[in-house]
């Protein structure tokens, strides 16, 4: 069945949510920056997304039994929050790299203005529609 | 769960910290050569200590029925310390509060060494400025989908 808000806007909307996720997740380590012991943590969706939405053709096949696979449909993923590894440990045993989080932060803080730019144009684009073209 | 708000009380206890350490390091500063104390004896050196905990989020957390897991760490200042540094002597008998020798305990307070965690303080603190002026961006342009 053809929807009215299809894979792209779900896709979209997905990674709104793991943008917000990773925006605290840094803002988290910005606020430990000083905090002895304290290691930086890291968030990773783009793999669990990609992998979701590789489901490629298989929008379009109907199941008709509860036990089929479930195909299509919203992506469904389950990001991975974890201390990151790649990070020198200060004196403190602090892990924080306050430049990486600030250009995180501010990467993190575009794309997601990138995917809002996306959803606002498909919204434009059904509205549109919506008004026969007018 | 995550949400915008996580992201402001997050940062915003980062700053309310290094406020917080900015207190102490201005009182410390200020008495640089205090002498005399309501405990007796030279101002001592005074530090914070800063402690990471899981930002409660449900109802049950916020009002401590459960404990929060939460993946997104507050900060808070858990503790404040006094510096363990013997005080400095000085010869000066004049003084009155010298001693029998002639020497007068100063506070052990290095200037550079507060200096510099006034710098680290506010540069801290501007990073959490900076996390949520982000964190407001992204919210204001959000009320915008669909405009």
């Amino acid at each position: 069945m053809s929807n009215l808000f299809d894979k792209t806007s779900d896709a979209l909307a997905t990674a709104l949510r793991m943008r917000q996720m990773r925006h605290n997740v840094t803002s988290s380590n910005i606020a430990n920056a000083e905090t002895p012991h304290y290691h930086a943590k890291k968030l990773d969706f783009e793999n669990a997304l990609a992998s979701a939405l590789n489901m490629d053709g298989m929008n379009s096949m109907a199941t008709s039994n509860e036990q089929h696979f479930a195909t299509g449909g919203k992506p469904v993923v389950s990001p991975e929050i974890y201390e990151n590894p790649d990070i020198a440990v200060n004196n403190d045993g602090n892990t924080v790299d306050l430049e990486k989080e600030m250009s995180a932060l501010a990467e993190n803080s575009i794309m997601y203005k990138t995917a809002l730019q996306l959803i606002n144009k498909k919204m434009a684009a059904l509205k549109y529609a919506i008004s026969e073209s007018r | 769960m995550a949400d915008f708000i996580t992201g402001f009380r997050v940062s915003g206890s980062g700053m309310a910290a290094q406020r917080a350490r900015m207190n102490t390091i201005s009182s410390n500063l200020a008495n640089i050569n205090t002498t005399r104390t309501a405990e007796g004896g030279p101002y001592r050196r005074k530090d914070v200590v800063f402690e990471s905990m899981p930002d409660a989020q449900s109802f049950g957390e916020v009002m401590g029925a459960t404990d929060p897991k939460s993946d997104f760490q507050r900060v808070q200042v858990t503790d404040v310390v006094y510096d363990k540094k013997a005080p400095i002597l000085k010869h000066d008998p004049t003084h009155p509060d010298a001693n029998d020798d002639g020497y007068v305990a100063y506070p052990n307070i290095n200037l550079m060494e507060e200096m510099t965690n006034m710098i680290q303080a506010t540069r801290s603190y501007e990073a959490n400025v900076q996390a949520i002026q982000a964190t407001k961006d992204m919210a204001l342009s959000a009320l915008e989908i669909g405009r």
